[in-house]
């Protein structure tokens, strides 16, 4: 993307989700939703299929209304705005670009709605565009255009509004892998540019890591944390984001350890190491082995349980065999104790 | 490879199929009638001299420009009648949108002879509406007066056919693209103006355009108005002449054919790459939000108001059914069951005959309609295109032209046992079946549109045949789109007279439109006529009640009510 | 044994196509006619109760529907007889030898009725009752616009009437067009015609079938027809407020039976033509619902009090003997002539009409010479006629409409010669009539 000459907004703008509950006759989508977004954050709704996550995000533009709680933007209730007056630009899953206009009729549309001068549609627009790089199709129809190009398109067409918000509904999720990436670095490049506060519904954990400032963590219409993409990893709060986020290896009493009563021992796979069986609680027999290059994976059966352990490969070193009964070591600090 | 091979080779045969049952049903027996445009009376060599002289014509040429003008302003009179039924039944949560899906279909259900009777009496120079506003406000209004005479009773009967069209094409809409619009700033009319019906265009044109020609080829409705400078009527005025062998009525014929298949041709040009129901992913249609008090209010008054209009045939028609006299008075004079008594008697075989007619009729077509679409939109035979011109050109050839054409097709062919093929009833179901095979091939057509490919990709993919496909998937998933075009082609079919006059040979097996052309050749046969007309219409919607009922039910048993 | 099978078929075979023609005289008799079900009907059941074992089928159809399907089945024709009003199908029927000739046996059959004859002079066909043409008025129309009553064809073409007047073409109506041929002869080419458009300048329509003029008086939407009495005294008897009321000067018209040609039961066919002709069948026209003019004059013995009686009354004596042949000569010509010089100019015949009553109204308060002079130019030019009397009757023009030969030019084209004829006359009539009006008002 060149050119950098759209101004920032005056003030970004924060968001806040109290207390929302949401149902669609009884299937209950949302419940309990707390949240708070900060000005010019760029957060994620991570969760899989069916968490809620795209709802919440559309109870935001004003596309479904929520039975309890409040949303504010900007310390103002938005319940009474329908979504056109909301000012929150949304990029679509489809891009819902619409094939009878021009990518430019496309991009104007908003600015139009809002009665601005010709004149100054046409820069606003010309802007846009630059910005997403597509100034010379400005005269094409969306369905002459690639994905990627009419992902562009959609962008660029919500931020000509120059919007409080940015909403993108699983952006990325209709492009191949290798565009995924380098396109997740644009949207968070012009995101940083235009300070604007962005929420980013996905359901891929390594977009939420890579780009994301905070990250809402959903399962089942609830909210089960928030924090930045490292808290999550070092300190999740419960068995559901310990491994929805990198793996995790989970024991429990009935493998042979002590645990506090309710919980599980959670940590991860580099942090443990194979040891000797002597005076180590955790042991039992390698069932597995792989070798990954810069690292080696062990399974090891523990109690009922199987766990993962990685260390890093060293050339020359000797590896364990399966079959023989190692003992895994696990620093304290790297012992989470969680809820099941 | 060889896979392949065999794939086309069915789609082969079956284009095949279809191209000799419209060659046996069609173009043969209108070839065989027409063919007299081409030659000069008297002499026996091809020549174009006769279209020189059509062009020459003043009066031809004259009803030419009548008829494109009365064709086109149907449409907009129609379409205005139309879109706010739409708009309110594809808007809002409205209660009345069952009310106006049932009632408005039965514009398309007018007998013949009768309905234009009864409107002169409700709009007609003395009809109860000027005569009400002579005596009241000291005017009239010309609402049957010539071309706008005709343009008012077709838009009328029309209407519906817009209605079902719009409404499709703006149920088909993707709810997001709606929803990006309403983010970005827009909502109300002016959402729907910039967003939803453009979208919903492309649908609409190929609604509007059969209007158009089956406007165009109309011969009935301007004749029951006395309006004889359109080109139909002209052609039927001058290929019914006694004594006179006139080959410009098989010219003008010729003509009503082209033009129809020049329409049909023009608005697929111009439909090409806006077929935006496949590019589409959602449907869902616009999002429908609850009307307030005041606006309900509102909503059913424009409702009642529209329906009123056009429903007033039946509502003119029922009255006449029960009148003694009506006559240059708003109402009528006394009222009386007489004529119910008087064709309940014979109505039984009337009834029975147009029930069996009309669903093999409609039956066939939704069939060979189904087919030539598939052919058409599924396969890379090289002409399939012209397949779906040869059938919509059914839509110009006048009934008349294809009943002369039928008799000298298959008067000659005997059954073994000396009775001329022509004799026989089924005769007169291929001729109504015909006729009515464009309306069940657009819809067929729009309906395998909005179904992607891959869908059916999916299923080969899984081990399916290309026939397995289309019985599980494909047939399933237009059962809508078959419905639709199985209604209309009934509905119309029910009321079909202009084929049958020439090819009915006996009492026993009429219709009830011959029934009812029969009744009304004399004065004292209005009333009985109109009685007759009111139980065709009567049976054709209760019958389309049924099936909708019937396409709903297995609609919901596999999953796929929308 | 297989050969001894095929002869008892073959014989049993024989059998039954014997007992079939003994039984033909009887049996079914099919019949295509434009007749309503109020004629058949009634005549049906007298038939099948005259000739026992006899059953009539009936297949109502419009005349040329009718003409066509036999056309288009002569092939293998399963149809006895063709039955209607109009002598113009019959004689398309017998030019294309579709007719086979019979000469009924019944006697005390007229030679004439009114001015025509009775029969097919070749024996094609034979009349077996008639019609007389009037004029039919609804009386609340009338009332509501305060209009005169008819009495005389002439009073159709005066200013009262202007507008209210409904007619059928008579290339669709055949008795239509034996009414305008009466006027042709009766008055001469030019001023048959003369008075043909001053009539037609007053019309509110021209229908395409005979039946919607009588509809159109019937619901109020026209004020005057020219119609078929039968049609007035139907509408009448099914309680439509319509009057009626034969000219001084009536023409009738025929209406005719015919054989089909190799009719499958050609006893049956002439069993029902005798019926029709016999005391009983001439009788049962006098039924109400029926009302036709009987040719047999013994007959009106047993009408009611004051039934028209062609042989006795003044009226609907006919004014001369009936030029069949004259007429058949320049049907196609007197068609076409009145199409494309009134049904298709119509509204330009009816401005320079309207305008010429203007200018009589406004003469009658104050009179001027030279508007009067005008005024009677433009009337000639309304009257004027593309062609003679004699070249309507030529083979030149006959061979326009037939495609034969001798023919000067096509047939469209001779239409529109004859149309931009009209069009220029008129639009010339109603300028001299504008002037008129400003001279004499």
């Amino acid at each position: 993307m060149t050119g950098m000459t759209m101004s920032k907004p005056a003030r970004a703008v924060g968001i806040e989700i109290a207390d929302v509950n949401l149902s669609y006759g009884s299937t209950h989508v949302l419940k309990n939703v707390d949240l708070t977004i900060h000005p010019g954050e760029f957060f994620a709704f991570l969760g899989p299929s069916g968490c809620g996550k795209t709802t919440l995000l559309r109870l935001i533009a004003g596309f479904a209304q929520a039975q309890t709680g409040r949303v504010l933007l900007d310390g103002q209730d938005v319940a009474p705005l329908p979504p056109w007056r909301r000012d929150v630009g949304m990029v679509f899953q489809s891009y819902a670009l619409w094939p009878h206009m021009t990518v430019a009729k496309n991009v104007a549309f908003g600015l139009e709605e809002r009665r601005l001068p010709r004149v100054e549609i046409d820069r606003r627009v010309a802007e846009a565009l630059d910005l997403v790089g597509l100034t010379a199709y400005a005269g094409r129809r969306p369905a002459q255009l690639s994905g990627g190009q009419q992902q562009r398109v959609a962008v660029a067409r919500t931020i000509a509004i120059e919007p409080k918000v940015l909403l993108l509904d699983e952006p990325l999720s209709n492009l191949d892998a290798k565009m995924r990436v380098s396109v997740r670095r644009e949207l968070r490049a012009l995101q940083q540019r235009l300070g604007l506060t962005t929420i980013f519904v996905t359901h891929d954990q390594e977009e939420a890591n890579t780009i994301c400032d905070r990250i809402a963590v959903m399962d089942a219409g609830t909210v089960r944390q928030v924090g930045t993409p490292m808290e999550l990893y070092e300190n999740p709060a419960n068995l559901f984001v310990a491994s929805f986020l990198g793996s995790a290896n989970i024991l429990g009493d009935g493998d042979g350890i002590a645990v506090p009563a309710g919980k599980r021992l959670v940590f991860r796979p580099q942090h443990a190491t194979l040891s000797s069986v002597d005076g180590v609680p955790l042991r039992g027999p390698v069932t597995h082995r792989e070798f990954l290059g810069a690292t080696v994976r062990y399974a090891v059966r523990i109690g009922g349980s199987e766990i993962l352990v990685e260390t890093p490969f060293q050339s020359g070193a000797e590896l364990r065999r399966v079959g023989d009964t190692v003992g895994v070591a696990l620093p304290p600090e790297r012992m989470l104790y969680l809820p099941a | 490879m060889a896979l392949a091979g065999t794939r086309s080779a069915g789609q082969a045969a079956l284009a095949l199929a279809i191209a000799l049952f419209l060659g046996v049903f069609l173009v043969v027996p209108v070839a065989t009638v027409i063919y007299v445009a081409f030659t000069e009376k008297g002499g026996g060599a091809l020549t174009l001299i006769n279209f020189l002289d059509f062009a020459r014509t003043e009066l031809f040429v004259r009803s030419f420009w009548n008829s494109i003008y009365v064709s086109a302003m149907t449409v907009v009179w129609a379409s205005a009648l139309a879109l706010p039924l739409a708009y309110l039944t594809t808007r809002f949560e409205f209660r009345g949108a069952m009310l106006v899906q049932t009632l408005g279909f039965l514009p398309l259900v007018m007998p013949p002879f009768v309905g234009a009777v009864a409107m002169q009496l409700l709009f007609g120079r003395n009809g109860s509406v000027n005569l009400l506003l002579d005596e009241w406000f000291d005017f009239k209004i010309g609402f049957m007066e010539g071309l706008n005479g005709v343009i008012f009773l077709q838009a009328i009967h029309y209407f519906p056919f817009i209605l079902v069209n719009l409404s499709a094409a703006l149920r088909n809409i993707d709810r997001s693209m709606e929803e990006a619009a309403q983010n970005l700033g827009a909502h109300g009319l002016r959402l729907f103006r910039r967003i939803a019906l453009p979208l919903a265009l492309p649908g609409y044109i190929a609604g509007a355009s059969l209007v158009f020609v089956k406007v165009f080829d109309d011969v009935a409705t301007p004749l029951l108005l006395n309006v004889k400078e359109m080109l139909a009527p002209q052609a039927y005025l001058r290929i019914t002449s006694i004594g006179i062998d006139d080959p410009m009525g098989y010219v003008i014929s010729v003509v009503l054919i082209v033009v129809a298949v020049a329409t049909m041709w023009a608005s697929a040009l111009v439909l090409k790459g806006k077929d935006y129901a496949t590019t589409q992913r959602g449907g869902g249609g616009l999002a429908r939000r609850k009307l307030k008090p005041r606006e309900q209010a509102l909503a059913y008054a424009v409702v009642i108001l529209i329906l009123a209009l056009v429903l007033a045939p039946h509502v003119g028609l029922l009255l006449l059914s029960f009148a003694t006299v009506w006559s240059f008075s708003p109402l009528p004079d006394g009222y009386t069951l007489a004529h119910y008594a008087r064709v309940l008697g014979d109505s039984s075989v009337y009834i029975k005959n147009t029930l069996l007619y009309a669903s093999l009729a409609a039956g066939i077509d939704v069939v060979i309609g189904g087919a030539i679409a598939y052919l058409v939109l599924r396969t890379k035979l090289p002409g399939r295109q012209w397949l779906d011109w040869a059938a919509s050109t059914a839509l110009a050839v006048p009934g008349i032209v294809l009943g002369i054409g039928y008799l000298r097709a298959f008067y000659g062919v005997n059954l073994p046992d000396g009775t001329p093929l022509a004799t026989l009833w089924i005769v007169i179901v291929m001729a109504i079946a015909i006729r009515r095979l464009p309306y069940a091939l657009r819809a067929a057509y729009a309906a395998l549109q909005q179904i992607s490919v891959s869908l059916e990709e999916a299923a080969e993919n899984l081990g399916a045949t290309k026939a397995r496909t289309v019985r599980r998937i494909v047939i399933p998933l237009m059962t809508g789109g078959l419905l639709a075009g199985f209604v209309t082609s009934f509905a119309t079919a029910a009321v079909e007279l202009s084929a049958v006059l020439i090819l009915v040979q006996s009492n026993s097996d009429a219709p009830l439109a011959y029934g009812l052309y029969v009744l009304m050749q004399t004065p004292a046969g209005r009333g009985a006529g109109a009685a007759l007309g009111v139980i065709a219409v009567i049976i054709v919607a209760i019958c389309m009640g049924l099936a909708q009922l019937a396409a709903d039910r297995s609609q919901r048993a596999r999953g796929l009510d929308i | 044994m297989i050969r001894l099978s095929a002869l008892t078929v073959g014989f049993a075979l024989g059998l039954i196509l014997a007992a079939g023609a003994a039984f033909a005289q009887t049996g079914k008799v099919t019949v295509v006619t434009s007749f309503s079900k109020d004629v058949t009907d009634p005549l049906k059941k007298a038939f099948e109760k005259a000739v026992p074992g006899a059953t009539l089928e009936v297949q109502n159809r419009n005349t040329n529907a009718g003409v066509k399907f036999l056309e288009e089945t002569k092939a293998n024709n399963q149809v006895d007889l063709f039955w209607a009003s109009a002598p113009d199908a019959f004689e398309v029927l017998k030019s294309k030898k579709l007719l086979s000739p019979y000469k009924p046996k019944a006697t005390g059959i007229a030679e004439k009725v009114g001015s025509y004859p009775v029969n097919d002079k070749d024996g094609f066909y034979s009349g077996f009752a008639a019609s007389g043409y009037g004029i039919m008025w609804n009386e609340r129309y009338v009332k509501a616009n305060k209009l005169p009553t008819p009495k005389e064809w002439q009073d159709l073409a005066t200013a009262p009437y202007f507008d209210h007047v409904s007619i059928s073409a008579p290339s669709r109506s055949g008795t239509t067009h034996l009414t305008i041929e009466t006027i042709l002869q009766g008055e001469g080419w030019d001023k048959g015609w003369r008075t043909t458009k001053e009539i037609s300048g007053n019309l509110r329509q021209v229908t395409d079938r005979s039946f919607g003029v009588p509809e159109a008086v019937n619901s109020g939407q026209v004020g005057y027809g020219i119609v078929i009495d039968f049609f007035a005294f139907s509408s009448q008897g099914a309680g439509f407020p319509v009057k009626f009321v034969y000219p001084s000067v009536t023409t009738l018209v025929p209406a005719n039976v015919g054989i089909v040609a190799n009719a499958p039961n050609k006893a049956g066919a002439e069993a029902f033509i005798e019926f029709l002709l016999s005391p009983a069948g001439q009788e049962a026209l006098l039924e109400p619902t029926i009302r036709r003019l009987p040719v047999r004059p013994e007959t009106y013995a047993k009408a009611p009090a004051g039934y028209p009686n062609p042989f006795k009354d003044k009226n609907l004596q006919g004014l001369l003997t009936f030029n069949a042949e004259l007429s058949e000569s320049r049907t196609a010509a007197v068609d076409t002539l009145f199409d494309q010089l009134i049904t298709f100019q119509l509204e330009p015949l009816k401005a320079a009409t309207k305008t010429l009553h203007d200018v009589d109204a406004a003469l009658a308060k104050k009179d001027n010479a030279q508007a009067r002079a005008l005024a009677k130019e433009a009337r000639d030019l309304i009257a004027a006629m593309p062609i003679t009397a004699a070249q309507a009757a030529s083979p030149e023009i006959r061979a326009a409409f037939t495609g034969g030969k001798e023919k000067s030019s096509r047939q469209a084209e001779l239409e529109q010669q004859w149309a931009a004829f009209a069009k220029e006359k008129y639009a010339a009539a109603k300028a001299k009539a504008d002037e008129a009006l400003k001279l004499a008002r």
